[in-house]
C-alpha cells in the first residue's frame, strides 16, 4: 500500500530528529579539536598534542594540518577548533606589536601573549617548549668558506660589497617588517629584487633544496631554527648575533572554556613540551622531512621513548 | 599511430633517465638510463623486454589484421609489466648498496614509456573492436601484473611505493574522506541542482539571470571561492549551534561541499534544460491524450526521455568534482589533496604523485563507469517512447 502523505511526514521528521540527537553530543562531552598549521612541524607539535592527550584520557578529534598560520588562527579564535600548537613570536604579529622588544626574550614574550590573548581572546598559552624557531638565513656551506661567512654580520659586509648571492625565500619573509627587513636594517645589506626568489609556501625544505640544487643561481635559503635538513643537505645557518629576531618558542594554545572542562590538559602537555629543545625538534623534523617516516609515528615513537606515554 | 609510438618509446628508453637515485628524500637525483637499469636485471628479463620491444617494432611494418592487432596488445601489456620489474630491480639493487636515506624513483623515461605502452594497447583494443566488457578486462589483466609485483614487494624500494608504505593509514583515511567529499558534494547538487532545473524549464523568464549568475560562479578560481566561503560559513555556524553541532563551519568539510556543489550547479543544470527540451511535444500531446495529469506527465513521460542528458550532466558534475576535491584540502577538508600538498610544501615529489594518481585513477574509473551504466540501463539518446506510452501504442 502507497504511503500516505502523514505517514511520511511523521517518518521524516522521526529521520531528522535522529540525525540531531545523533550530532548533538547530547549525551557525552564533545572532543577536543586539535589543529595544527600545515607544515612538517605543525604535523610533528600537532601529533605530539593529539597523543599525548589521547593517552592522557582526552577525548579528541584529529584536525591536523588545517592550512596556513591565518587559517589555523582563525579557527581557533572563532572556535572551530579548541587547540593548536603556536609560535609566542607570533603575538607580535597577532596583536600588531612588532616594535616592541620584549618579544626578543623568550619569557616575557611569552607572559605578554598570553595576557593579550587572555584578555582579547579568552584563549590560554600553556607551557611553552625551550626551543627557538625562529628565521634564519642559511647559506651553502661551500660559499661560507669560501668567504670566512659565521654570522649575519660577516654576511652582510660580504654581501653588500659584492659578494654574489641569491636568497630563496618565502614571500611572508621578504615582507614582514620583522623578517629580511629587519635583518637588513640590523646588519647593514639590502637585497635587490634580483637577489630574491620568492616562493608561495613558507615550508623552508624546498628554500633549503633550492639552495643545496643551486636552482636558478640560489645559494642561499630562508630556514628556520629547528629545521631538519639544513646540515644533511650542505648548509649553514648564520648567527644571529644581534638577536634581531624575536624568539618563537612553540607552545600550546587552547580555549580558555575547553581548558575548564578538560583542566588536565595544562598538566599532560607540560613535560612534553619542556622537553622540545631546538637539538631535538631538529631530529624530529630530519625524520620525517629527510626520512619520509610519518608524523603520527615519529611523534608516537618519541612520546614512548620518554616516557610521557606507555 | 604505432609507428609515432614505437619511435617516440624507442627515443624515451634512449633519451630520458629511466629511474633516478638521489642521497635523500628532499633533493633531486641523479637520472639512471634504461641501459643501465637493465644491466641489474636478471638476463632473462631483459632478453625478453628487449624481444617484446623488436616485435612492436616489427609489427609497425606488418600489415594490421585482427591477429596482429591482439599481438600488439598483448605485447604491450607484457612490456608495461617489464618495464615495471626493471624499475623494481634496479631500486633494489640500488638500496642495497647505498644509505638508508637513500631513495630511488621512477624517471621521466618510466613514466614516457608506461604512457606510451598505454597508448599502443588502447589503440589495439580499439582497432579489434571488442565489446565493452572485454576490453576492461583486457585492460584489468594488463594491470594485473603490476597488483602483484606490488603485493609481492617487488617494488618496494621504488620511492613511490616507501612514501605509501610509511603513510598507508593516511592514505586510507585520506582515500575515504576525498570519497566522502565527493559523495556530499553529488547528493547536494542532485537536491539542489534537479529541481533548479527542473523550474527554469518550466519558467523561461528565469532561465537567463540564473545561468549568468551560474556561469560567473564557474570562472570563479576553486581556491579563492573556498577562501570567501570561509567567512559566511563561519558566521552561520556562530549563530546557530546546532548547525555546527552537525559539523558545519568555516573550515573543513562544509566550505569544501558547498563550493563543489556551486560548481557542479552548472553542468546539471544544463543538462537538465537541454534533456527537458529534447522531450518532443508530440509526446507530452499523446500523454495528455491520453488523462495524464501534469504530474504523471512530467515523471513518467519527460523524465525517462531526458534522462540520458541528466546522466551526461552527472558524469561530468562527478569527473570535476573528483578534480576539485584536491584543491578542498586548503582549507582543511581533507582528502587525497591534503597529501598532495604536504609533498607541494615538503619538497618531496613522491608525495604529490601519491596524492595525484589516485585522484586520476578516480576520475577514469568513474567515467568509465558512467558510460556503463549510461550503455545498460539509461540510454545514450533520448530514444524510444518510454513503457507506459509503448504499452497503450500496442
Amino acid at each position: 500500500m502507497p504511503m500516505t502523505r502523514s505517514k511520511l511526514i511523521r517518518a521524516v521528521a522521526a529521520v531528522s530528529l535522529l540525525l540531531l540527537f545523533a550530532g548533538s553530543n547530547v549525551f557525552g562531552q564533545a572532543a577536543v579539536r586539535v589543529g595544527s598549521k600545515i607544515d612538517t612541524e605543525g604535523a610533528l607539535l600537532g601529533q605530539l598534542i593529539l597523543q599525548t592527550l589521547e593517552a592522557n584520557g582526552v577525548k579528541t578529534e584529529n584536525r591536523l594540518q588545517l592550512g596556513a598560520t591565518k587559517i589555523v588562527r582563525t579557527a581557533l579564535v572563532a572556535g572551530e577548533i579548541d587547540i593548536y600548537p603556536e609560535y609566542t613570536g607570533n603575538g607580535a604579529f597577532f596583536f600588531a606589536d612588532e616594535k616592541n622588544p620584549v618579544w626578543k626574550n623568550a619569557q616575557a614574550g611569552f607572559e605578554r601573549v598570553r595576557g593579550l590573548d587572555a584578555e582579547k581572546n579568552r584563549l590560554v598559552w600553556l607551557q611553552p617548549s625551550p626551543a627557538n624557531n625562529t628565521w634564519a638565513i642559511a647559506i651553502r656551506r661551500d660559499v661560507a668558506s669560501a668567504n670566512k661567512l659565521r654570522t649575519l654580520a660577516d654576511f652582510g659586509k660580504w654581501v653588500s660589497t659584492g659578494g654574489k648571492f641569491k636568497l630563496a625565500a618565502s614571500a611572508e619573509f621578504v615582507e614582514r617588517p620583522d623578517a629580511l627587513p629587519a635583518f637588513q636594517a640590523a646588519y647593514g645589506f639590502k637585497l635587490t629584487q634580483a637577489q630574491i626568489v620568492t616562493l608561495a609556501g613558507g615550508d623552508t625544505a624546498v628554500t633549503v633544496r633550492a639552495a643545496a640544487e643551486q636552482t636558478s643561481g640560489v645559494n642561499g635559503a630562508m630556514a628556520y631554527g629547528t629545521d631538519g635538513p639544513v646540515a644533511a643537505l650542505g648548509l649553514v645557518i648564520l648567527d644571529d648575533t644581534q638577536h634581531v629576531q624575536p624568539i618563537y618558542a612553540p607552545a600550546p594554545v587552547v580555549r580558555s572554556e575547553v581548558l575548564a572542562r578538560w583542566p588536565k590538559i595544562r598538566d599532560a602537555l607540560a613535560p612534553v613540551f619542556s622537553s622540545l629543545d631546538t637539538a631535538t625538534l631538529q631530529t624530529l623534523n630530519a625524520r620525517i622531512a629527510l626520512e619520509g617516516q610519518d608524523a603520527k609515528q615519529v611523534a608516537a615513537a618519541y612520546l614512548k621513548a620518554k616516557g610521557f606515554v606507555h | 599511430m604505432l609507428a609515432l609510438l614505437v619511435a617516440t618509446g624507442f627515443g624515451a628508453a634512449l633519451g630520458l633517465a629511466f629511474v633516478s637515485h638521489a642521497p635523500n628524500r628532499l633533493v633531486s637525483g641523479a637520472g639512471v638510463s634504461l641501459v643501465q637499469a637493465l644491466g641489474s636485471a636478471p638476463g632473462v628479463l631483459t632478453a625478453a623486454l628487449l624481444l617484446t620491444a623488436v616485435w612492436l617494432a616489427a609489427a609497425v611494418f606488418t600489415r594490421p589484421t585482427a591477429r596482429s592487432h591482439v599481438l600488439v596488445a598483448l605485447a604491450s601489456a607484457l612490456l608495461i609489466a617489464m618495464l615495471a620489474a626493471a624499475a623494481g630491480t634496479h631500486a633494489a639493487r640500488l638500496a642495497a648498496g647505498s644509505a638508508p636515506l637513500a631513495r630511488t624513483a621512477l624517471g621521466a623515461g618510466f613514466w614516457a614509456l608506461l604512457l606510451l605502452c598505454a597508448l599502443a594497447l588502447g589503440d589495439a583494443l580499439a582497432a579489434m573492436r571488442w565489446p565493452n566488457w572485454a576490453q576492461a578486462l583486457a585492460w584489468a589483466a594488463a594491470a594485473a601484473p603490476l597488483g602483484a609485483m606490488l603485493a609481492f614487494g617487488v617494488l618496494d624500494d621504488v620511492s613511490l611505493v616507501k612514501e605509501y608504505t610509511t603513510r598507508r593509514e593516511v592514505f586510507g583515511a585520506a582515500l575515504v574522506r576525498h570519497l566522502e567529499i565527493v559523495a556530499a558534494s553529488l547528493a547536494a547538487t542532485l537536491l539542489v541542482g534537479v529541481p533548479l532545473g527542473a523550474a527554469l524549464h518550466r519558467h523561461e523568464r528565469l532561465s537567463r539571470p540564473v545561468f549568468a549568475v551560474l556561469n560567473v560562479l564557474q570562472t570563479v578560481p576553486s581556491i579563492a571561492l573556498f577562501g570567501l566561503l570561509m567567512a559566511p560559513l563561519a558566521a552561520v555556524a556562530a549563530a546557530l549551534p546546532l548547525l555546527a553541532r552537525l559539523g558545519v563551519s568555516g573550515v573543513g568539510l562544509a566550505p569544501a561541499v558547498v563550493a563543489l556543489t556551486m560548481y557542479s550547479l552548472l553542468p546539471i543544470v544544463r543538462s537538465i534544460d537541454a534533456g527537458l527540451r529534447q522531450v518532443p511535444a508530440a509526446a507530452l500531446d499523446a500523454a495528455t491524450g491520453m488523462g495524464f495529469t501534469p504530474r504523471q506527465r512530467f515523471w513518467r513521460v519527460a523524465v525517462p526521455i531526458a534522462l540520458p542528458a541528466l546522466w551526461a550532466g552527472l558524469r561530468v558534475c562527478t569527473v570535476q568534482a573528483i578534480g576539485l576535491a584536491v584543491v578542498a584540502a586548503l582549507i582543511g577538508a581533507g582528502g587525497l589533496g591534503a597529501i598532495v600538498f604536504q609533498g607541494l610544501l615538503g619538497s618531496a615529489l613522491d608525495l604529490v604523485l601519491l596524492g595525484v594518481l589516485p585522484v586520476v585513477g578516480l576520475a577514469v574509473l568513474a567515467d568509465a563507469a558512467f558510460s556503463v551504466v549510461a550503455r545498460l540501463w539509461v540510454g545514450t539518446q533520448p530514444g524510444a517512447l518510454p513503457g507506459a506510452l509503448q504499452e497503450s501504442q500496442r
